[in-house]
This record gives structure tokens, sequence and C-alpha cells, in this order.
């Protein structure tokens, strides 16, 4: 997988000139907000899946991350200069985020169920209220922060701090271009490249944690904790410390979406439902596997650019407005509605509509999610089992 | 600082204390739906929100479409909120029926994800059809927000102090639904008939009770107490018919049924009491000046949430232990 990830821009350009690819294929910008968004929801299934426990606040966690990093840049943060590097911030991002995180998970794994879902619900909105209406962070908080173009003219550098010639900027329209033996990249494509590495080490320190004897524990814990208490785990602890690994990672997701946006508001980082967007991705990948979450951020996120509004990157609508002959347009159906209205009507930019009919869809039928079906049916981890049941076919 | 000091008499106080209580009957009404359906099914019905969002363009339509205005518009406002409280109902009875019945045996996070879904569902399908309708160019419905009668807009005195017709309205109405739930839950048959098939449904299916048409008028009943809190909302200048109403009431709901104990109708009331007064002296703090943080009362209310289950986790009077069935 990590080799399609690694070659797919080059097929999307290959491939992008083609409309009818155009409109299925979801654009390099669009993959590189599964990466950092993909990677949230990692963290957050980390927790929630592997636990049980529902951090419907984790959202708190992100944005800590994607303003610690923007402030940073800013110069808002006492000892940390605007010019620290970015993978430096990055770390401290995580950090605060993981601090944060004990500090939350210390109160709030006292309690279970409902209530432990709210109450990392109310810590996270305490924060987003806060972000939102603090004015040292701009005359108009609501607005949330962006980095200046003087401080930060060519983006972030992910990299190893110090060393200049392994670092390559990132950011949208900006960033970095490459020239690598026969291979042009743009912008977009190292940031792309820049992005997913830091997501794939997460994604295997990650991986490695759950294949530990520790990520064992956090399956006994789900399973049921008052046996895992009986044979010996401190089962607090080992939940604070899930809930602190978590903590970073969403922290570092939240940090790379801010460097790749170089902006970051409430709305789109502290607010609950941006923890929502997590669970969905989550639920329709498959809950309670890690690379779960990566796949259905790519679901959700191909579905709404298929649908978007503008039909930016190929889509739906354009294609639909030029193959459906001008006859069938006017055909008037409802009410004086024609076919046409009808179709901008229900596809411009109504995908959460469709996504929420398929995440009912999931809830109900695949509790296990795309990963935990195919899981299922192959009897094993799909990393293991894939190859074998693909060989039986060869012969 | 001498204006603080002036302004802080009992004439004061006493506004405050109403529009503390006006606060407190609207968080009243947000939440009873809510912890209905919580404390007799066990579900925690995030579609909540959704559903009082539909309440208020259901009334506000109502209300748009036949009332004048005029003292006419409370009669048309009843008959609105009725609507609402029906249709809204109907759409909770669909909801039970098709989906949520399936979830009963499972975890109870399943049935908060899927009403998580569902929230999307409605949300968005409001959203398309006030676009294509073209109900709203604005983010709160301003021709719902009109069709107030212009009494509500004046203020009478009482002891001295002004107050708001509308907060008294509001009062009037949140304790005249509060006082009908309980005694509907206390004081009729199918109240008991309703507390005994969450009680212990097995047992309540063999003294002959059909418990799956009781879970049903349960939900159904929560859902149409969103639908008229939806309908006394659209004529609040702060709340309003809009679609994120959907989210910016589902917080508020979470945080009174969470604080008063999860299914605790008493606890619910106390709760909502304790946010609406504290909401109020928040936003008198703010007004006058003392503390400059415009996000101050909304902040306090998930203090008050966070702090609650610090001290004590189950609530204000919820049980240790809320079981569902």
């Amino acid at each position: 997988m990590v080799a399609f990830f690694g070659v797919y821009p080059l097929i999307y350009s290959f491939l992008g000139g083609v409309a009818e690819f155009e409109a299925f294929l979801p654009q390099t910008e669009t993959m590189i907000a599964v990466f950092y968004f993909g990677l949230f929801a990692m963290s957050f299934d980390f927790i929630s899946g592997y636990t049980g426990y529902l951090s419907f606040g984790h959202a708190a966690f992100y944005g800590a991350g994607g303003y610690f990093v923007v402030l940073v840049a800013s110069g808002k943060i006492p000892l940390l200069p605007a010019g620290t590097p970015f993978m430096v911030s990055l770390l401290l991002a995580g950090v605060l985020a993981a601090l944060l995180a004990v500090v939350i998970g210390s109160v709030s794994f006292r309690l279970s169920g409902v209530y432990f879902a709210m109450i990392t619900l109310g810590f996270a909105q305490v924060l987003y209220v806060l972000m939102r209406d603090w004015d040292y962070l701009g005359s108009n908080p609501r607005d949330g922060v962006s980095v200046s173009n003087s401080l930060h003219p060519e983006g972030f550098e992910i990299g190893v701090p110090f060393v200049d010639a392994l670092n390559f900027a990132i950011g949208p329209l900006r960033g970095d271009e490459l020239d690598l033996l026969f291979l042009d990249l743009g912008a977009t494509e190292v940031s792309y490249y820049m992005v997913g590495l830091v997501v794939l080490v997460c994604y295997l320190a990650m991986q490695r944690m759950v294949h530990s004897p520790f990520g064992r524990v956090l399956v006994a814990i789900r399973e049921n904790e008052e046996r895992a208490r009986a044979v010996g785990y401190d089962t607090f602890r080992y939940k604070l410390a899930a809930f602190a690994a978590s903590g970073f990672f969403a922290g570092i997701a939240g940090g790379l979406f801010a460097g790749y946006r170089r902006s970051v508001t409430p709305d789109n980082s502290l607010y609950f439902l941006v923890s929502g967007d997590a669970l969905l991705a989550s639920i329709i990948g498959g809950f309670g596997t890690l690379a779960g979450p990566l796949y259905g951020r790519l679901f959700d996120r191909s579905i709404r650019e298929f649908l978007s509004k503008t039909g930016g990157g190929g889509g739906l609508l354009p294609l639909l407005r030029d193959y459906v002959p001008a006859g069938v347009l006017e055909t008037p159906i409802l009410n004086g509605m024609t076919v046409g209205q009808g179709i901008e009507t229900f596809l411009n930019g109504h995908a959460a509509l469709y996504l929420g009919v398929v995440f009912v869809m999931f809830v109900l039928y695949v509790p296990g999610g795309l990963l935990g079906a195919l899981r299922d049916r192959l009897g094993g981890t799909v990393a293991k089992q894939l190859p074998a049941y693909l060989a039986r076919f060869k012969r | 600082m001498t204006a603080t000091v002036a302004a802080l008499d009992a004439t004061a106080v006493f506004e405050v204390f109403v529009n503390g209580l006006a606060k407190a009957s609207l968080y009243a009404m947000m939440a009873l739906g809510l912890t209905l359906i919580f404390g007799l099914l066990g579900v925690l019905n995030f579609a909540h929100g959704s559903l009082t969002m539909l309440g208020a363009y259901v009334a506000g339509l109502v209300m748009v479409t036949f009332s004048g205005g005029g003292t006419a518009a409370f009669a048309w406002f009843f008959l609105a909120a009725v609507v609402a409280a029906v249709l809204v109902g109907g759409v909770g009875a669909a909801m039970e029926v098709g989906l949520i019945r399936k979830l009963y045996d499972r975890p109870p996070v399943y049935q908060i994800l899927l009403t998580f879904g569902v929230t999307l569902v409605i949300d968005e399908l409001a959203r398309i059809v006030v676009l294509f309708y073209g109900v709203q160019p604005r983010a709160d419905w301003r021709a719902a927000l009109s069709t107030k009668p212009p009494v509500m807009g004046q203020s009478v005195d009482v002891l001295g102090a002004s107050v708001g017709n509308l907060q008294l309205f509001q009062i009037a109405w949140g304790v005249l639904t509060v006082a009908a739930v309980w005694a509907f839950l206390n004081r009729t048959r199918y109240g008991l008939v309703v507390r005994a098939g969450s009680e212990d449904d097995e047992m309540a299916a063999a003294l002959g009770v059909d418990v799956r048409r009781v879970f049903t008028v349960v939900f159904a009943l929560g859902a149409a107490l969103a639908g008229f809190a939806g309908a006394l909302l659209m004529w609040d200048s702060v709340w309003g018919a809009s679609v994120p109403l959907a989210s910016e009431t589902l917080l508020p709901a979470f945080v009174v049924v969470i604080v008063g104990g999860l299914g605790s109708f008493r606890g619910t009331v106390v709760a909502a009491l304790l946010v609406g007064m504290v909401d109020a002296v928040m936003t008198y703090v703010f007004n006058q000046g003392i503390v400059t943080f415009s996000g101050l009362p909304e902040l306090t209310v998930f203090l008050i949430l966070v702090g609650v289950l610090v001290v004590r986790p189950q609530g204000i009077s919820g049980l240790a232990e809320v079981g569902g069935h």
C-alpha cells in the first residue's frame, strides 16, 4: 500500500488529463488532506478503537498542535522565535498535546462510557471557546490565526533540523520543487511526499505500539476491563499512557495540517464536529484497525470531491453537465423542477447527506468497517492474509 | 468601578434572576426530550439537536404562512408548536422503528454513532430544502423571528425592574411543559407503563405490555419535545431558526442532561436552573465590562460540565450506574 501511495501523484498526473478519470480520482492536494487528517483519525482510533473509550473531544489535541505550530511561526510563544525549524515546533506540538492529554485523561479516565465521551467533549469545548474569543491571538480570533507571508515566505520545511540539504518546504502553491533524475516534481507533489513521510513514520510508530504487549493490554481493557485489572494490570496507567500517545500523534497531525495550510481556525481544528469527522473516518475505515481510518478518510474525501460544488478536480457534476443531453436536463419532473435543477439541487456540494447515509449503513450492517470486514473475510490481518489470498488465484 | 457598584442593586439582581429563569426555561426545553429518551431507553440521542432545528423550521413555516401577527399570533403559535411537535415526533418514531431498534443489544457507543449519522442526514436535507426554496439568505431566519407579536418586544415593570414579555412567556411555557411531562410520567396510567417498560422490559413484557411499542412511543415523545423546544426558540433573537441550530442546541442540552445526571428528570430541571442562572450572571458580568472576555458565558457553561463531572461523576441527582435496559 505504501507503494500505491508512493506512485499515486505520478498516476494522477498521467491520467489527470482524461476527464473520465479525473472525475473519479481525488486530486493530489486532496490526498495531502487525506494524509494529515488520516493521521488524526488514526490517533483517534488508537484510543477509541483499541481501548473502547470514545474520546469525543479529540479535536482538542489536533487543534492544540495546529495552534501551537502557527503561533510559534508567528513568534507569539515565549522563548520560541519565529524562525524555529518546523520539525522542532512540530515535535513540541506533539509533546504539548500529549501533556494536555495527560491532564485531561487523568480527570476523565475516572469515568467510562457515555460520561467519558461527554467530559472529553466538555474539555475540548472549553478550549474551543477560549481560542475562539482570546484576543491575544489576533484582532478577530474567530477567523483563526495564520502565518504571515513576510516571516515565512516559502512555507515550512520538513526534514532533519539544521541539515539544509534534507529539508523540503511544504504548502499549497508554495514550497519547493524538485528535479530528481528523470522526474520533476511540482510544489504539490513535494508537499505530498513530505507530509506523507511524516504520516508514514507516525503510522509505523503506532503500529509498533499496537502490536507490542502494551497494545495487547489495551485490547484486553476494551474486551473486559475488570478482568484486565484482576489479572494485575494497572489499567488506569495503561489508559492514560495510551491517551497521551494518542494525543501526541493528534498534535502532530494538527501541526502538519496547520503547517501545510499555513493557518488554523477554531472551527476547522477545535470544534467538536472535527472529532466527529475522525469518528466518521474510523467507522467507515474500520474501528479498531490502525490503518482503517486512513482509508475511511480517503473514502470520505473522495466522495466529497466527487460531489463537490464546483467540480474542482473533476467530479460528478461537470461529468453530468457534459454527458447528459440537454433534452433530458430540461424535462420537468416535479413541481416545475427540471432534471437539471434536480441534479444541481441534490448533488451540488451536499456530499454530507450521502456520507451520512453511508455512515448509518456502516454502523448498522458493517460494524467492522472496510478494513475490519475485509479482515474477517480473510481470517487475519489484511497485511498478512492478502498476499496468501491472492496467491490462490495464481495457480 | 463606581458604575459597577451602582449597578449592583436589588433591581439589577432581580433582572438577572428573571433572565436566568428564562434561559433556564429554554435549556430545560432543549434537554427534556434528551433526558427522557436516555432515562427510559438508555439511548443517547445525538440527533436531538437536529430534531430541535426541524421543529424551529416547521413552526416557523406555519407562522409565516398563516399568522398575520397581532394578538391572534398567540393562537397560531400554539398551533405551530403542536404541528412541530407532531411532525418531529413522527420523525422520531420512524427513527426508532427503522434504525435504533436494531441496535438495542449492541454496546451503547453504537447508538451514539448511529444517531450521529442521522444528524448528518437531517442537517444536510434541511440545508438542501432551505437552499432550494431560498428560505434563508441570512444565518437566522428573520421571517420567523418577525412573526412574534409586538407585545413580545415590550417589557413590563415588576418591582421597579423592567422585565421582557418574551422572557415571561418563555418561563411560563417552560414551566408548563415540565409540569406536563412530569404529570404524564407520574400521574397517568400510560406513564406507569412507560416507567415499567424501562425499569425491567422482560418483566413488563411478561405482564402483557407491548414493550416495543412503548419504546417507540417514548422515542416519539422525546422527539416531539425537541420539536416543541424548536418552536419556542424560533422567536428568540439569540437562537432563531437556522441549520446550525442543530449543533448549537445539542451542546447545551448535553451539558444540562449530564450535569443533572443522565436520565434523571428532576436532575435535568435542577441543572437547567443552575446553567441558566450562571449563564445570566456571566452575561451580566460581561455586559457590565467587569470581564472583557466575550466567550465568558459559554465558557462557564462548559466549565460547569467539567467541574460537576470531576466532583460528582454521576451528575447532580443521577444514579451511579445508568442501566438502560
